[in-house]
């Protein structure tokens, strides 16, 4: 072989062995990162994550973290704080200082692995806004596996006391609940019905005696319905009595729809779930793609967007942010990603952006596990809202979005945690067996009023808190750091 | 998953006496692109004339632990709406294991879109997060349909033909 042919040999395999370094994470190697900065972790007792809700009450901060069920291999992990062996549900992390959050409580939620235990979601409301409340208490809403709702008092963080209970349902999911009026949007399985997963609204204004309105879905999921069933419920957001309305997102990683509902019509009309009823307090619905699910459907109403300035009308906009779930691992379905639908003339919504991960900036669908969004934070609060939005992406780790412009959003940073020996390797199908990978799963984010990030991970790695750097923090009028 | 013709689309099953036997011819899978890759789709000759069947993997789409639970899952799942939006239940559904996979039967009459009145039985099988969903469809009897039906899928191609698709392959 002569010298040049050497060389170029030499080249390829060197080509070869740094594409495969970029493609799979290793336990040591230093987290990947553009504009945003690690401030703090915790491990969350390396328990698979699901919703974080970070809540200010007194002059703590606190952060809420609901998890999945366990894993085949650690179906209920030690508690280190008890010695003792807890199937996944509640951890409690005071996150005053965020570089060194410390971690409160364990809540055990129900027995089950993956989706059926744990205790996935988590909402928080101080006593002393709901207008029925203990004005000492702080309360904080949660699911129990797939099998009910509940209410605790969190005042003491570190030694909450159940307050209710909201059983016999057969699957529970991403829920809302309004602070200032208590209404609950409960994503529930009521038992007739015909989907696993509707809506059963509840005034919670009084946590202590819950007191149901009525259940709620898309025509064709009640109980006695036939033909087609529309796809299932993924979770509501609602913008409370003086926006009034309810943005629903349907679907996963299919058939997505968002549901655009009159809050006052859905409250104060018939409660038998029947087909008019069912569609009388309905504005609008938009289809997706049959590709695409609707996991999170967040609105920032009336936007100003500085392109439309000087055009006579339309110069703000009523925008709601749709993010997908991605479910199957190494890239096995359609990309699920962001989309921007301006919902201004109510009747008529129209996706009019979207934005993905570049597959090639990471090589993620080589990484292992899920590549893709799942959510967004849902912080209403003025330091990113309708400015910045912050997108889980799975093995891609969390995204930085300017969304100052709808009609164009813009990454600005990101950040992907490293692995850590906690870290649950993902496996997919191979002829004669399986093959798995292990990497980051970010599944969850949200932030807290002082404008830190928060993340945590699917994968059993654990909460990441984060802060912004460079010129995100420009876009989010945060001063230099 | 494949698409068109195979060499089971021309799967004879014997020895049966004549009037029983059951010959399901591959056809193009008849519908429109939707959020699952299109599966297979055969016509049946014989002791199910005139009836079609439709397999395919839906990846990802089941309760990883609790499988096919109920019948509203069925009904939720198994492809019933691609012939036609407008299909009830008869009869509550029954367990049935094909293989490896477990799942649901359920039968259903189907208003087809010519007015005419079909018989269907779904079919939802679950290997952990995914399923096999089939549906047999046509103007005979429904339970001659769902047995010629169930044994096809029993035959050794379509079992490895059905592992291969749940793998992704």
């Amino acid at each position: 072989m002569s010298r040049r042919v050497q060389l170029a040999a030499y080249l390829v395999l060197l080509a070869c062995s740094s594409a495969y370094a970029q493609k799979q994470q290793v336990i040591g190697a230093p987290p990947e990162a553009s504009n945003m900065k690690l401030v703090g972790t915790n491990d969350l007792q390396a328990r698979s994550a699901y919703q974080p809700t970070i809540h200010h009450q007194g002059d703590r901060w606190i952060a809420y973290i609901g998890h999945h069920g366990g894993t085949d291999d650690v179906p209920n992990p030690v508690n280190p704080l008890t010695g003792q062996a807890e199937p996944n549900g509640t951890s409690i992390v005071d996150v005053t200082d965020p570089a060194h959050p410390k971690y409160l409580r364990h809540l055990p939620g129900q027995e089950g692995k993956y989706e059926s235990g744990g205790a996935q979601m988590v909402r928080v409301c101080d006593g002393k806004s709901l207008p029925k409340g203990d004005a000492n208490a702080v309360y904080m809403l949660r699911t129990f596996g797939s099998e009910a709702h509940e209410i605790w008092n969190v005042a003491d963080p570190a030694n909450p006391a159940l307050v209710t209970r909201i059983g016999g349902l057969k699957d529970t999911h991403k829920s809302w609940w309004e602070c200032d009026t208590g209404i609950a949007y409960l994503v529930s399985g009521a038992p007739d019905w015909r989907t696993r997963r509707m809506t059963q609204v509840y005034d919670l204004s009084d946590p202590a005696h819950p007191q149901k309105i009525r259940d709620f879905g898309l025509p064709g999921q009640e109980p006695g319905a036939t033909g087609a069933v529309p796809t299932e419920l993924h979770g509501p957001i609602s913008t409370g009595p003086t926006g009034n309305r309810v943005y629903f997102g349907y679907g996963t990683n299919k058939g997505g729809i968002l549901q655009i509902v009159d809050r006052e019509k859905l409250l104060s009309g018939g409660k038998e779930p029947t087909p008019e009823n069912l569609r009388y307090p309905e504005i609008a619905r938009m289809p997706m793609s049959a590709f695409n699910g609707a996991h999170t459907t967040f609105p920032m109403l009336d936007m100003p967007v500085a392109e439309f300035a000087e055009d006579k009308d339309g110069k703000t906009r009523d925008i709601v942010m749709i993010v997908d779930e991605a479910i199957l691992n190494e890239c096995g379905e359609a990309r699920q990603m962001v989309w921007f639908a301006d919902v201004t003339t109510e009747a008529r919504p129209m996706m009019i952006s979207s934005y993905t991960v570049p597959e090639a900036s990471g090589q993620f669908c080589q990484r292992g596990g899920r590549f893709g969004s799942h959510s967004s934070n849902e912080s209403m609060a003025p330091v990113y809202y309708k400015k910045m939005a912050f997108i889980a992406f799975f093995n891609a780790g969390v995204r930085a979005l300017d969304i100052r412009d709808p009609y164009h959003p813009k990454e600005v940073g990101y950040f992907i945690p490293a692995i850590t020996a906690a870290t649950d390797k993902r496996c997919i199908p191979v002829e004669g067996g399986e093959r798995c990978k292990v990497a980051i799963q970010t599944n969850n984010v949200e932030t807290d009023d002082r404008g830190y990030i928060y993340i945590v991970d699917r994968a059993n790695t654990g909460m990441h808190i984060l802060e912004l750097t460079g010129p995100a923090r420009a876009v989010a009028g945060l001063p230099k750091n | 998953m494949a698409l068109g013709a195979s060499g089971v689309g021309a799967y004879q099953l014997a020895p049966v006496p004549a009037e029983t036997s059951a010959h399901w011819r591959e056809i193009a899978w008849p519908f429109p692109r939707d959020g699952w890759p299109a599966g297979r789709a055969f016509r049946c000759d014989g002791a199910c004339d005139g009836a079609e069947l439709y397999v395919r993997a839906k990846l990802g789409f089941c309760n990883c632990d609790r499988g096919v639970a109920d019948d509203d899952e069925v009904d939720r799942v198994a492809d019933l709406d691609l012939i036609s939006p407008r299909f009830a239940a008869t009869a509550p559904g029954d367990p049935l294991r094909v293989d490896e996979l477990e799942g649901r039967a359920r039968h259903y009459d189907l208003d087809m879109p010519d007015g005419a009145r079909h018989a269907a039985t779904g079919i939802a099988l679950s290997r952990r997060c995914d399923l096999m969903v089939a549906v047999v469809q046509g103007a005979g009897e429904a339970r001659t349909m769902q047995r010629a039906a169930i044994e096809f899928l029993q035959t050794q191609e379509m079992k490895r033909w059905v592992v291969a698709a749940l793998d992704g392959r």
